[in-house]
């Protein structure tokens, strides 16, 4: 089977698989335990009441109608709107305006464990069974472990701790880079993602940074939480990459290398990091999962009016649709993303193959 | 080999090895004794509380019963309510017997063939087999019919309960060396110094430390036992005198990473199987009833008077302003090595039966799942085409969903609807549902490609020409050998269980109030960090940490003594924790 093939192969299942979700959606929030009137309106509410919502939700519908409507309406991204959390707002509306915090914590969440990670991975591989390999390692070990909730209370206690005095290795987090508490904002929020204008270059808008300090501020909000949020694929990029590098130095080119009397600085940038990279590619795209799933649990402790704070709002306030709405989406994008790694492997690395 | 028949090599020439494992037993009777009546004495030394764990026990399996009688029922009157009472009456019929015939399906192979010859029908060995299967469900459902709609019910549940009473009058009387009947620690202070009521008139703080300490040296003595009796297997009553097994054993003993997991997963285990004695106070009285509960002290004035559980804990909180830190007593003469919550109970009472709530998730969600991928794994490679399909449809569709979120989602549907599954530890045996039901998709993947490989291999088409049925096949030549695979994977996804049932009880999502859990701790004290009840948050986040930690260095471990060489995949299973 040819790498097209295989890949056209993933892309004709993801459709099954979109549909079965939704089934799944579809009997948790109508089919499942839970009454979806009782859901809205609380058990108090009287008969007139219960059965105008029964006709609105068109619960008095066939079953089979319901699955319909529910599965166009959920394709077509009609969602309909919130009861509780913003109520009567669109819910695709309410998505739209909480993505961009999430997306800016997770592009952070993202970047800086590639920025930290793979340099300590490297550098422990490269220096085996030293040190500072065994502090890197441990440290990826322990650092794995720590539940992000946990991090995140910690975290937040000590940061606060520095505004009375109590500093942390002589660092006020609130005057340090832009100063937070002469502008008397909280060290927890959502960034306001302020700091850019567009300006047209030939007709096309092009964005540019107009404020800095904003942009500073938006950063120092975001920097703790990405940072733990990033903490369990910071250790795996540490142990995966250390692994890579230990294989890369002991291969046969890496000898040849040396055989023809490179200099270590060469070999080491040329052939050895470029080839560890590899390996790294798939903990990379996979961290989407653990973003998602992770961002629940900080933006609520830092404050970020995400998706998954709202997600987690929808659940506790008991708007079940809302909630089923936004796994929808959180689906969807991961459906997405696996076929954008799958697409990435047929062009990049011809050794993946149907029987992976 | 001790399941080689002996008869086909003949009774004349038999060598050492030829025997069974009972006529070596026989031969040299002494090592097992002396190893058998060193464990009976052991168990007879905590004799009240195996009899409670038996009670438990009883308990699991009553309430499992309960809720699979439930289901053809229910289903029935969920026909009944669109079709009307008659097909509801059919629906409940067909579920029942469905389920006595898929009960059947494993058993009926270890039951005698001559079941069936009374019959006189002359059938094939399929036809005997499925023969055998009919009528032993034809048997089950006669005798559920029986319990459900005559008057034996009656006579069979009040034979269970005078069973179970019996246990339990048993645990009551019983005693047992760590028990708090025989060394107290909750007494008080008398006016003219001293202390009443505790081991010996020791402070609490000593009494509890001897219980402890006791606790621990009897648990290191059982598993020293244990080896021992591995030991005494090896020396005098296996065949062989090396199996690769020996090797595994020996590559476990030199990792010192993975003997450092496996002593704090042992300490957990032991605070978790021990709750009851570890803990300085009875949860009963501190937790869950502490209004029913009184208890004595001695007041500043110099009287001894009582008060309730529920007051004392109201003075004692840890949340700020008051705190009652590690190894210290509060002010009613309570002795709290780990200091109090910030509801005022006591921590190392919270932390002991949260880890009792923790494991019995872990063990229960890995154990289920692990028991699905397993399953599935063996059927889809053994018949491979649609049933192939269908479950990598059905592990996509799950995976496809972000764990996490599925699980929240799950568990709030489950416990807005009140549903009587939702009840058992308030909502964690829900939560070990659900877990299992998202993390067997996993576990399946990473044993598909041991199992399709174990499936394409010639011994698995012997057994299938020598008419072995497909069950057989798949149980004795396949299953073996994706066991190691599935251990590793399990010991590596049960610190991940373990950091999400906190993380979702953190959020308020998880296991709801009474029962401890320590993501509630972490919850409870994350507003007093950076005073001086730091305590409250601190200790639990620790533990979780260190025990996440060892559960990990234990699959490491594992996996490295199974195979030294074993490519396995570790990232998704440590990654399913990390979201949390």
């Amino acid at each position: 089977m040819s790498r097209w093939e295989y890949f056209a192969k993933r892309l004709l299942l993801t459709i099954p698989v979109l549909f079965s979700v939704l089934t799944f959606l579809f009997i948790m929030l109508r089919a499942g335990p839970i009454d979806p009137v009782a859901a809205r309106l609380g058990p108090q509410a009287g008969a007139a009441d219960r059965e105008a919502i029964r006709e609105r939700l068109g619960l008095n519908d066939p079953l089979w109608e319901q699955y319909v409507d529910f599965i166009t309406d959920f394709l077509t991204f009609n969602f309909g709107q919130s009861w509780v959390v913003q109520a009567e707002r669109d819910i695709l509306d309410i998505a739209v305006s909480a993505a961009p915090a999430t997306l800016w914590l997770g592009a952070w969440a993202i970047l800086l464990p590639l920025f930290i990670g793979i340099p300590l991975g490297f550098y422990a591989g490269l220096n085996p069974n030293t040190l500072g390999d065994y502090t890197a390692s441990l440290g990826g070990i322990v650092w794995q472990a720590l539940p992000n909730f946990w991090l995140s209370v910690m975290a937040l206690a000590l940061l606060r701790r520095t505004r009375e005095g109590g500093e942390l290795l002589g660092i006020n987090w609130y005057t340090l880079g832009p100063d937070f508490a002469a502008r008397d904002i909280s060290i927890t929020g959502t960034p306001r993602l302020e700091w850019f204008s567009t300006t047209d270059v030939l007709m096309l808008p092009v964005p540019y940074i107009s404020d800095w300090t904003a942009l500073a501020i938006d950063i120092k909000l975001i920097l703790p939480p990405a940072l733990i949020l990033g903490s369990a694929s910071m250790a795996a990029e540490l142990r995966i990459g250390r692994t890579a590098m230990l294989e890369t130095v002991n291969s046969k080119f890496v000898e040849t290398a040396k055989a023809k009397g490179l200099s270590n600085r060469v070999i080491v940038w040329k052939h050895i990091f470029r080839n560890a990279l590899i390996p790294l590619l798939p903990v990379i795209t996979s961290e989407a999962f653990l973003l998602i799933g992770g961002s629940v649990i900080v933006e609520q402790i830092f404050n970020i009016n995400g998706l998954g704070r709202i997600f987690f709002q929808s659940l506790t306030q008991g708007d079940l649709p809302m909630a089923g709405a936004l796994l929808f989406i959180f689906t969807v994008i991961i459906l997405g993303l696996n076929i954008l790694q799958d697409f990435l492997y047929t062009v990049i690395d011809p050794r993946v193959g149907y029987d992976q | 080999m001790s399941t080689r028949q002996s008869d086909s090599t003949g009774e004349f020439d038999e060598r050492d090895d030829e025997k069974l494992f009972r006529d070596r037993i026989r031969e040299n009777p002494r090592p097992a004794m002396v190893w058998l009546a060193g464990l009976a004495f052991l168990l007879l030394l905590e004799i009240g509380r195996v009899f409670a764990g038996i009670g438990q026990a009883f308990g699991i399996v009553g309430f499992v019963v309960e809720i699979l009688a439930g289901i053809p029922v229910s289903v029935g009157d969920n026909v009944a309510g669109t079709l009307g009472g008659a097909a509801g009456f059919v629906a409940t019929a067909v579920t029942a017997v469905l389920m006595a015939f898929a009960l059947t399906v494993p058993v009926s192979p270890s039951l005698p063939d001559s079941a069936v010859d009374i019959l006189g029908l002359d059938l094939s060995r399929r036809g005997t087999r499925w023969a055998k299967r009919v009528e032993l469900t034809f048997v089950l459902v006669a005798a559920a019919g029986l319990v459900a709609y005559t008057p034996v019910g009656g006579a069979f549940s009040a034979l269970i309960g005078a069973i179970t009473g019996g246990v339990d009058a048993l645990t009551a009387s019983l005693p047992s060396i760590t028990s708090r009947d025989l060394i107290p620690n909750t007494g008080h202070r008398l006016p003219e110094g001293g202390w009443e009521g505790t081991f010996l008139g020791l402070s609490p703080a000593v009494a509890w430390a001897i219980r402890t300490g006791l606790v621990f040296a009897y648990a290191v003595t059982f598993i020293v036992w244990l080896w021992r009796g591995f030991n005494v297997y090896r020396t005098h009553y296996r065949a062989a005198d090396w199996t690769p097994r020996d090797d595994t054993v020996r590559r476990f003993r030199n990792n010192y990473w993975g003997l450092f997991g496996f002593a704090i997963v042992f300490l957990f285990v032991v605070l978790a199987l021990w709750a009851p004695a570890v803990s300085p106070v009875e949860a009963q009285h501190n937790i869950y009833e502490p209004n029913a509960h009184e208890f004595e002290y001695l007041t500043e004035n110099g009287e001894v008077t009582s008060t309730t559980h529920v007051f004392a804990n109201l003075q004692s909180r840890s949340d700020g302003q008051n705190t009652v830190g590690l190894m210290s007593y509060d002010d009613y003469d309570r002795w709290a090595p780990l200091g109090t919550t910030n509801r005022g109970q006591d921590m190392m009472t919270h932390l002991s039966y949260g880890a009792r709530t923790s494991l019995t998730i872990g063990i229960t969600a890995i154990g289920l799942g692990a028991l699905i991928a397993v399953v599935l794994s063996l059927v889809s490679s053994y018949y491979k085409g649609v049933t192939d399909i269908a479950t990598v449809m059905a592990s996509d569709t799950i995976q496809a969903v972000p764990a996490l979120l599925l699980i929240m989602l799950v568990s709030v549907v489950f416990q807005e609807a009140d549903h009587p599954i939702a009840q058992p530890l308030d909502g964690g045996l829900l939560l070990a549902l659900i877990f299992a039901f998202a993390y067997w998709p996993g576990m399946w993947r990473s044993i598909r490609g041991p199992s399709l490989q174990v499936s394409e291999q010639e011994w698995v088409d012997a057994a299938k020409s020598y008419g072995q049925t497909p069950l057989q096949t798949m149980r004795k030549h396949m299953a073996p050998y994706i066991a190691g695979y599935i251990l590793i994977y399990g010991s590596l996804l049960i610190g991940g269980v373990i950091i999400s049932t906190a993380a979702l009880t953190f959020l308020g999502l998880g296991i709801n109030p009474p029962t401890p859990e320590w993501g509630r701790l972490i919850d409870g004290g994350q507003s007093y960090v950076s005073t001086d009840s730091w305590h409250v948050a601190t200790v639990p986040g620790i533990a979780i940490v260190l025990v996440v930690i060892a559960f990990n260095a234990l699959g490491d471990a594992i996996r490295d003594a199974i195979d030294p060489e074993a490519d396995v995949d570790e990232s998704e299973a440590a990654a399913t924790g990390g979201g949390a």
